[in-house]
C-alpha cells in the first residue's frame, strides 16, 4: 500500500471558440479515426469544436512577450491589493483568469460574501479568512474583488 | 460499529481506519498513538504521497489504520485529494475518522461535508483543543455531533489526551445524518461556496468565542517572521544558524573526525590489511602523513582548538615489487583488492565518503530542517524569497530545494518532488546543477577564498548570484508548461518537540541512505572501471588545450576537473593544494578562474544519476550539455577579461 504514485499536473487549454477551460486528457475524439495519436486537433469538451493546438514556436514567443491584460471589476468593489494593511473587507467575487485557481481559492473559504483581513502587502500580501492565514502573490490578490468594511 | 455484522461477507478480513484531514492538522500524530508506528509526514505542500498503513487492536478486534495525505477538499484535482479518493473507494467498509484542527472547524466541516457523500460510518476528531483555549474559542461537541449525526471526540494527540475516547468512539461510527446534493467527481467554485455557506450556519450554533484573544509571542513571531525588516533579520539569524551547524559543526568537525579518525585511521587501513590477507599479491602499500584537529567552529576561518594530532596511516595507494612477475591468477585478485580497498575502491571511497562525508552533513541538515519544520516557519521563508524566485521563473516553495542543494545537491534535486509543476523542478534542478555549490564543493571554495583578495571573492559571489537569476529567468521564459500559483497556507508558529524533530531526522536519515548510497556506489564502481581502462588520463589529455589555453590554468587541472566530477573532493583537493598548498603553483588570477568554474560544474555523478531519474535521460542529457560547455565558458571569460585588465 505504501506505493508512491505520481500524478501528471493537468495541462489546461481554452477554447478559441467558446472560451471553455478545459484539461488536455479530455480532449480524445470519439470516433475511429485514422489519424489516431498523430492527429494534432484538440477538442473542446463543451462545444466538440476542434482546433490545432498553438504551435511550440509560437508558444515560445508568446511566453517571451505576452503579458496579461487586467479584467474588468464590477462597480463598486475593488481589488483586494488596493487596501491598505490591517483593513477589513468582505469578498465580493473572484475574477480569476484561470477557473483552477479560484476553485483553489474556494477551498481555503475565498467565497463571496466571506470577511478577508489584509494583514499585510510585503514581500508577499498575508490574509486572513476566519481562521486561516494564507499567503497569496499580489497578481493573485488583483484578482480578489472586495468591499471595504468600516471599522468598528 | 460491528463490521462482522454489517458486511457479512467479509467476516474473516479486518476492519480498516482512515484518517483523512486537513493538512497539519495532526493526523500524523493520532496515527502513530492509535498504532504505535512513526511515519514521517513532511507538512510541506505537495509532498510525495505515501500511504502509511498499522494496526491496532481495539476491544479484541483488530483493525488496519490508514493514514492519507492532508487534503483540503476531495476534488482529485491534486494528487495528495486523488490518493485519499483513490482509498475511500477502495476500502467500502472503512470507517472513515476524520481528523479536524479545532481552531479551524469552518475548513474541516466543509471536508466533512465532502466526505458525507461517500456514506460511510464516520466519526469526527477535534484536535488540538488546548490551542483552541489559548485563543479564547470553545465548541459545544455535543450539539455539533446533533448537527451533523456523527461522534464528535475532542482530543490534544500530542498529550494523549482523548485518544481512548477515539478508540471508544469507533464502534458509535455513523453515517452523517447532513447531506448536500450530489456531489460531482471535480469540484466547482460554487459548489464549495454553497458548502462553506453550511458549514457556516453549523458554525454559527456550535463555535462561540468567550473574549477577544491577546496575540501570543508564537502569534507575534509568525507576524514578525513575514515582516519586510523583521523577517529580513529573523531570515539572516536563521541563515547563519543552518550554516554554522551544517556548514561547520556537520561538514567541518563531524566530517574531519569520521573522515580522518574512524575512517582514515582505523576502517581504511584494517580493510586494507584484511583485503592483503584474503587477495594476497606482491606489494607494498604507501603511509601518509594524517594530521587532525578537533575544535568546535566559530566562524568559516577557525575556533577554538580542543585536541591535535598527528600519525601515519596505511594508504589505499601501493607500489608493486619490482621483482615480482603477476600471472592471470595474481592479477584477478589484485582487481578484486582494488575494487574492494584501491584508490577508488568500495569501501575506502564510496563508503567512507557515504558514511564519513555526506551523513553528517544530512544528518545535521535534517536536525535543522525538522526543527524549522515543526515550528512552522517553513512557509514563512518561502513568503520572505517569494519575488527574488520569481524572477528566475519559480516561486517561493523552490527555497527549499534551494537551501536543501547548500548540503547535497542529490538530496536536493530529490527533494524539488515536492514542486507542483515540471517546469519549476526542471528550473530548480538545472540551477541547483549549476550554481548552487554542495556542501563539499563549498568547503574547498571557502578555502581557495583565502588565496585570493577580498574583491575577487565578492565578484565570485556576485557573479554566481547574476548567472543563477539570468540562467533561471530565461530558463523560465523558455521551457514550457504552466508555473503554479502562489497560495501558501500559514501554519501557526510552535515549539519543535524534540521527540518529535528526533524521530522525524531519524526517519529521514533511513530513507535517504536507502535512495542515495547505491548511486554513490554506481558512482564509484564507473570510476573504477575508468581508471582501470585508462579512460580517465585519455579524456583528461583531450580536455588539456582547453585548460591551458582557454582557461589559463596548468595542464593538470584537466585531471582535478574531471575526476572531481566522480568524486567531488578528489578534484577539490588536487585544486586546492595548487591553490594554497606549500607549493602553491596557482596565481590569485588562476584561483578565481578555478573558482568560477568548479562552481558551475556539475557537483557530482551521483546528481547526474538523480537527474535523470527525476527528469528522465532526455532533461538529463540537455541539463549537462548545457551546464559544462557553459562552466568552461564563464571560466575562461572571467580568465581573458582579466588578463585584458591586467589583473
Amino acid at each position: 500500500m505504501a506505493g508512491r504514485m505520481k500524478t501528471k499536473p493537468p495541462q489546461y487549454l481554452h477554447c478559441s471558440l467558446c472560451g471553455f477551460e478545459f484539461e488536455k486528457r479530455d480532449t480524445v475524439c470519439a470516433h475511429g479515426c485514422p489519424l489516431g495519436r498523430f492527429c494534432k486537433l484538440v477538442r473542446c469538451p463543451n462545444c466538440q469544436y476542434e482546433f490545432p493546438e498553438r504551435p511550440e514556436l509560437l508558444g515560445l514567443v508568446h511566453r517571451m512577450f505576452h503579458r496579461p491584460k487586467p479584467r474588468p471589476s464590477p462597480p463598486g468593489s475593488l481589488p483586494l491589493s488596493e487596501l491598505n494593511e490591517g483593513e477589513s473587507s468582505e469578498l465580493v467575487c473572484l475574477n480569476c483568469a484561470q477557473r483552477s485557481r479560484s476553485d483553489v481559492l474556494a477551498v481555503y473559504g475565498l467565497v463571496p460574501g466571506s470577511l478577508v483581513i489584509l494583514q499585510q502587502k510585503r514581500p508577499a500580501f498575508v490574509v486572513r479568512v476566519g481562521e486561516t492565514e494564507l499567503a497569496l502573490e499580489s497578481d493573485i490578490a488583483r484578482e480578489i474583488l472586495v468591499k471595504r468594511l468600516v471599522a468598528q | 460499529m460491528n463490521c462482522a455484522e454489517e458486511i457479512p461477507t467479509t467476516t474473516t478480513a479486518e476492519c480498516t481506519i482512515v484518517l483523512v484531514g486537513n493538512p497539519n492538522v495532526g493526523k500524523s500524530v493520532l496515527f502513530s498513538k492509535l498504532t504505535g508506528k512513526y511515519v514521517t509526514v513532511s507538512n510541506y505542500p505537495g509532498t510525495t504521497v505515501e500511504i502509511a498503513s498499522g494496526k491496532t487492536t481495539i476491544g479484541g478486534e483488530h483493525f488496519a489504520v490508514l493514514d492519507t495525505p492532508g487534503v483540503n477538499e476531495l476534488a482529485a484535482r491534486t494528487g495528495d485529494a486523488g490518493v485519499t479518493c483513490d482509498v475511500l473507494r477502495d476500502y467500502p467498509d472503512a470507517v472513515v475518522v476524520q481528523v479536524a484542527d479545532a481552531k479551524n472547524l469552518r475548513r474541516a466541516l466543509l471536508l466533512t461535508l465532502q466526505l458525507a457523500e461517500f456514506r460511510r460510518p464516520q466519526v469526527l476528531v477535534l484536535n488540538m483543543m488546548d490551542e483552541l483555549d489559548g485563543c479564547g474559542g470553545h465548541i459545544d461537541a455535543a450539539r455539533l455531533s446533533e448537527l451533523i449525526g456523527v461522534p464528535v471526540v475532542p482530543t490534544i494527540a500530542t498529550a494523549g489526551t482523548g485518544i481512548e475516547q477515539v478508540r471508544e468512539s469507533l464502534d458509535e461510527a455513523r453515517v452523517p445524518s447532513i447531506r448536500m446534493e450530489a456531489g460531482h467527481e471535480t469540484r466547482s467554485y460554487a459548489e464549495t461556496a454553497a458548502y462553506l455557506r453550511r458549514a457556516n450556519e453549523i458554525l454559527s450554533q456550535v463555535y462561540t468565542r468567550v473574549r477577544p484573544s491577546k496575540p501570543t509571542f508564537a502569534q507575534k513571531l509568525g507576524w514578525w517572521a513575514t515582516d519586510p525588516v523583521k523577517g529580513s533579520v529573523i531570515l539572516l539569524a536563521v541563515l547563519y544558524f543552518t550554516f554554522w551547524f551544517v556548514g561547520l559543526v556537520g561538514a567541518g568537525t563531524a566530517v574531519g573526525f569520521l573522515e580522518n579518525v574512524v575512517f582514515g585511521r582505523y576502517i581504511n587501513p584494517w580493510a586494507i590489511r584484511a583485503a592483503d590477507v584474503i587477495l594476497p599479491f606482491p606489494h607494498t602499500h604507501e603511509y601518509v602523513r594524517s594530521d587532525y584537529k578537533f575544535e568546535i567552529p566559530l566562524t568559516p576561518a577557525g575556533g577554538i582548538l580542543l585536541h591535535q594530532s598527528s600519525r601515519d596511516i596505511l594508504a589505499p595507494t601501493y607500489s608493486l615489487d619490482s621483482s615480482a612477475t603477476l600471472g592471470w591468477w595474481t592479477q584477478v585478485r589484485r582487481l578484486a583488492h582494488d575494487f574492494l580497498v584501491g584508490q577508488y575502491g568500495v569501501i575506502t571511497t564510496a563508503l567512507s565518503y557515504a558514511l564519513a562525508i555526506v551523513l553528517p552533513i544530512v544528518t545535521t541538515f535534517f536536525l535543522v530542517f525538522s526543527i524549522l519544520e515543526d515550528s512552522g516557519y517553513l512557509p514563512r521563508l518561502a513568503i520572505m524569497v517569494n519575488r527574488a524566485f520569481r524572477w528566475m521563473g519559480l516561486n517561493g516553495k523552490a527555497v527549499l530545494p534551494m537551501v536543501l542543494g547548500l548540503g547535497c545537491d542529490t538530496m536536493a534535486t530529490m527533494t524539488t518532488r515536492i514542486l507542483e509543476t515540471r517546469k519549476e523542478r526542471v528550473i530548480t534542478t538545472l540551477l541547483l546543477a549549476l550554481s548552487v555549490p554542495c556542501s563539499a564543493q563549498l568547503g574547498v571554495l571557502l578555502a581557495m577564498m583565502a588565496s585570493v583578495s577580498f574583491g575577487a571573492a565578492v565578484f565570485w559571489l556576485l557573479l554566481n548570484v547574476v548567472i543563477m537569476i539570468a540562467v533561471g529567468w530565461l530558463a523560465g521564459r523558455l521551457i514550457g508548461g504552466p508555473s503554479s500559483d502562489f497560495i501558501l497556507e500559514l501554519p501557526p508558529m510552535r515549539r519543535p518537540q524534540l521527540s518529535n524533530v528526533f524521530v522525524k531526522t531519524f526517519a529521514r536519515l533511513e530513507w535517504y541512505l536507502k535512495e542515495v548510497i547505491p548511486l554513490f556506489l554506481l558512482g564509484t564502481a564507473i570510476l573504477f572501471v575508468l581508471d582501470k581502462l585508462n579512460v580517465l588520463t585519455r579524456i583528461a589529455r583531450l580536455g588539456e588545450p582547453l585548460v591551458t589555453g582557454w582557461l589559463g590554468l596548468p595542464k593538470e587541472t584537466a585531471t582535478a576537473f574531471l575526476v572531481g566530477f566522480l568524486r567531488r573532493d578528489f578534484g577539490a583537493v588536487y585544486l586546492l593544494d595548487a591553490a594554497t598548498g606549500p607549493h602553491a603553483t596557482l596565481t590569485p588570477h588562476q584561483v578565481l578562474v578555478a573558482m568560477v568554474t568548479i562552481t558551475l560544474f556539475m557537483p557530482c555523478i551521483a546528481t547526474l544519476f538523480m537527474i535523470s531519474r527525476e527528469l528522465g535521460k532526455k532533461t538529463a542529457l540537455w541539463i549537462t550539455v548545457f551546464i559544462f560547455p557553459f562552466a568552461f565558458f564563464m571560466g575562461g571569460l572571467v580568465n581573458q577579461i582579466g588578463r585584458l585588465c591586467g589583473w
